[in-house]
C-alpha cells in the first residue's frame, strides 16, 4: 500500500495543510527579505555605476565618499583636474545627501544629487524637458542667482513645471531623467552642485565628494592608490566604493534583518519538527500498534519521513511560487535571484526535513506495549 | 502435538527496586499447534505480560521462549520479524487504523510483510468474507460496530497466516450476542487456517470454548 501515508496525511488535512502553509509563509519571508537585500544592493550600486567615474576622492578623515563632507579646495580641484592618470579636466564635485522635499503637498523622501552639468555624476540628457541651469562661476563665490531647477526621476510622476519645496524653498521641475531608483526606491533628484549646496548645506562649500576618469591606459587601482598616499586626500575605485556603499546603505542597515532571515529558517525546521513531533505524540498508539503487528522500525519510519518530505516539498514550492508573486506586486523593488531562490528552497527543504527527521525517529522509539492499553 | 510456543523459566520484573513488580514469575508454559488456550485471572495477575513475552512485544528478563520449535534471542533477531512473521494480534480495544477501511486494515498487515497489493487485496477480501464483512469491505472503522470492528480485527491478525493468534480481552467491550457470535467465529476459523489461538480473558462463560484454561495468579500459572 504505496498511498497508506497520503491516506493518513488525507485523515489529518488540516494539521498537514496549515504545517505545509506554515513552510510557505516562511519560505516567502526568507526569499523577500533576501529580495529585497538584493534589490537594495543593485539600486545602491546602479546610481554609482552610471556616473562613470573610476575613481572616487574625498578629504582624509571625512569617513569616505557616499558618507561624510569634504570642502571643495580649488588647489585640490586644479591638482585632480590635471593629476597623474586622470583625465584632464574629468574631476567634478559631488553632493550625494538624503532630503525629505515635499512634493504635491507631501514630505517625500529623496535623494538630492549635486553636480556640475556636463560633468560626471548625473544624467547627461532627459527623457523629458531640459537639463536644469549650470552655475556660472567655478568657485564658491562670488553669489551666483541661478533658478532653482530640478531634473527629476520619472518613476516620482511628477509634470514639467510642476514645483516641489526643497528646505522650504520653491524647486521648479524642469526635466525627466530616466529612472535610477537609489537604495529602497528612493527617487534622485538632480540639480546643479551650487543651488544643491545652497539648499542641503547651508549655502558652505561642501560636498560628498569628487568623481574623476583615469586614463584609458592606466589601471584605476595604482592611480587611485597613488592619489591615496597623498595625506590629504582618500580615494577610492569603482570596486572599493561600490563595497563602501553597500556595505553603509545596505549591509550593516541590514545587519538585523540577515539574523531575521537565519531565525525565519530555524522557525520552518522547529515548525515541521513540532508539527511531526505533536503528529507522532497523537499517533503513539497508532504507531504501537503497527509495530506490535510487525511493522519494523523501517517501515515506521519510512511512513512518518515520506509525509516530512512532502510536506516540505510542498510547503517550499509554494514558497518559491508565492514569493515572486509577492516580489512581483510589492511597493519596493525585490530582486530575488533564481540561484539563490534554488539555495534557500534547498537548505529550507534540508531544515525541514532534518527536523522532520529527528522527531520521526523519536516516534520510532515507541514501544509496542502500548497497543495492549488506551484507544487510538 | 508440536508446541507452537513454549516458554521455560519466563520472568518478567517492571521497575527497580523497592518499586519493583515481577508481573511474571518464572512461568513455564507449553501451547501447542491448533489448540485454543485461554488465560485467565484477576486484574493485575501477568497475563497481558505473559502473552506481551510470548508474542515478542516484551522481552523476558529470565528465561527462554521457542516459537515455532526455534529459540528466540532479542539480541541477535529482530523480534519485529517473528510478530509479522509468526505472530497475529488481536487487541482488546480493536486498534484499526481510523484513516482505513476494513479491507486496507487487514492489507496493512501484509503490506508490513511486502505482500503484493493485487495478492493483499484478494487475501483481505477473502478473510473479510470468512468473518461476515462482504458487504463492509470499504466502510471505517467509524462506521463499524464493535463486534465488526473486532471481526476485522481478527482478520487482520489472519492475514499473515500466523502460527499463532494472541487475543487480548477480545470481548471485552462487546455485548454477550456479540461475544457469542465472535467466539463461534474463532471457533471457525480456527477450524479454517488451523490456527492456535491464546485468549486473555475474564470471561468465564467463554471457558467452556476453551480446550485448555491457563489460570494465573501473582505473575505465576497456578492451574492448567
Amino acid at each position: 500500500m504505496k498511498t497508506l501515508f497520503l491516506k493518513d496525511m488525507r485523515y489529518r488535512q488540516a494539521r498537514v495543510i496549515l504545517t505545509a502553509l506554515g513552510i510557505t509563509v516562511l519560505i516567502s519571508l526568507i526569499l523577500l527579505l533576501g529580495g529585497i537585500m538584493n534589490g537594495m544592493r543593485i539600486q545602491a550600486r546602479q546610481y554609482v555605476e552610471s556616473t562613470g567615474a573610476d575613481v572616487w576622492i574625498s578629504a582624509e578623515g571625512s569617513g569616505g565618499a557616499f558618507i561624510g563632507f569634504s570642502m571643495v579646495v580649488e588647489e585640490y580641484m586644479a591638482f585632480l583636474n590635471s593629476g597623474p592618470g586622470l583625465v584632464p579636466d574629468s574631476a567634478s564635485p559631488l553632493v550625494f545627501a538624503q532630503a525629505r522635499p515635499t512634493v504635491r503637498g507631501k514630505s517625500t523622501k529623496a535623494i538630492v544629487v549635486g553636480y556640475k552639468l556636463g560633468q560626471l555624476g548625473g544624467p547627461k540628457s532627459v527623457l523629458e524637458g531640459r537639463m536644469f541651469t549650470r552655475s556660472n562661476f567655478e568657485d564658491y563665490r562670488p553669489e551666483d542667482p541661478i533658478p532653482y531647477e530640478v531634473v527629476v526621476d520619472e518613476k516620482m510622476g511628477l509634470e514639467i513645471g510642476e514645483q516641489i519645496t526643497l528646505s522650504n524653498e520653491k524647486v521648479r521641475v524642469v526635466g525627466k531623467a530616466k529612472s535610477l531608483m537609489f537604495v529602497l526606491d528612493t527617487p534622485l533628484l538632480f540639480m546643479d552642485v551650487r543651488i544643491a549646496q545652497k539648499l542641503l548645506l547651508g549655502n558652505t562649500p561642501h560636498v560628498n565628494m569628487m568623481i574623476a576618469q583615469t586614463n584609458k591606459s592606466d589601471q584605476p587601482a595604482q592611480i587611485a592608490a597613488d592619489l591615496d598616499a597623498l595625506e590629504t586626500i582618500e580615494v577610492r575605485t569603482l570596486k572599493q566604493t561600490l563595497r563602501d556603499i553597500i556595505a553603509y546603505y545596505v549591509d550593516e542597515p541590514m545587519k538585523a534583518v540577515q539574523f531575521l532571515r537565519v531565525m525565519l529558517w530555524l522557525a520552518a525546521g522547529i515548525l515541521v519538527g513540532m508539527i511531526t513531533y505533536v503528529t507522532m505524540l497523537e499517533k503513539t498508539q497508532e504507531i504501537g500498534v503497527l509495530k506490535a503487528i510487525g511493522g519494523s522500525n523501517g517501515y515506521v519510519m519510512s511512513l512518518l519521513l515520506k509525509q516530512v518530505v512532502l510536506i516540505s516539498t510542498v510547503g517550499v514550492l509554494l514558497g518559491l511560487i508565492l514569493s515572486y508573486v509577492f516580489a512581483a506586486a510589492a511597493p519596493i523593488f525585490v530582486a530575488i535571484h533564481f540561484v539563490e531562490s534554488i539555495i534557500v528552497a534547498c537548505i529550507s527543504f534540508i531544515v525541514c526535513c532534518g527536523s522532520g527527521y529527528l522527531a520521526a525517529r523519536k516516534a520510532i522509539t515507541v514501544d509496542p506495549m502500548i497497543a495492549f492499553r488506551g484507544e487510538i | 502435538m508440536a508446541a507452537i510456543v513454549e516458554g521455560n523459566g519466563l520472568t518478567k520484573t517492571f521497575g527497580t527496586g523497592d518499586a519493583s513488580v515481577v508481573a511474571v514469575d518464572s512461568v513455564d508454559i507449553r501451547i501447542e499447534e491448533s489448540e485454543l488456550v485461554m488465560l485467565m485471572g484477576d486484574s493485575g495477575c501477568g497475563k497481558t505480560t505473559l502473552i506481551s513475552l510470548l508474542g515478542c512485544i516484551l522481552t523476558p528478563d529470565d528465561g527462554d521462549l521457542q516459537i515455532d520449535g526455534k529459540p528466540i534471542n532479542a539480541e541477535v533477531q529482530d523480534l519485529s520479524v517473528i510478530r509479522r512473521e509468526k505472530i497475529g494480534f488481536v487487541f482488546q480495544l480493536f486498534h484499526l487504523l481510523p484513516y482505513l477501511t476494513a479491507l486496507e486494515n487487514v492489507m496493512v498487515a501484509m503490506d508490513i510483510a511486502r505482500t503484493k497489493t493485487a495478492e493483499a487485496e484478494n487475501r483481505a477480501t477473502e478473510l473479510l468474507t470468512q468473518v461476515g464483512l462482504s458487504e463492509r469491505l470499504h466502510h471505517r472503522p467509524a462506521q463499524l460496530s464493535g463486534g465488526e470492528k473486532q471481526r476485522v480485527s481478527f482478520a487482520r491478525a489472519l492475514a499473515n497466516r500466523p502460527k499463532i493468534i494472541f487475543a487480548d480481552e477480545p470481548t471485552a467491550n462487546l455485548d454477550s450476542r456479540q461475544s457469542d457470535n465472535l467466539m463461534n467465529l474463532i471457533q471457525e476459523l480456527r477450524q479454517e487456517h488451523q490456527t492456535t489461538i491464546a485468549i486473555v480473558t475474564h470471561h468465564e462463560g467463554l471457558k467452556e470454548n476453551a480446550d485448555r484454561v491457563i489460570q494465573m495468579k501473582d505473575g505465576r500459572i497456578v492451574a492448567t
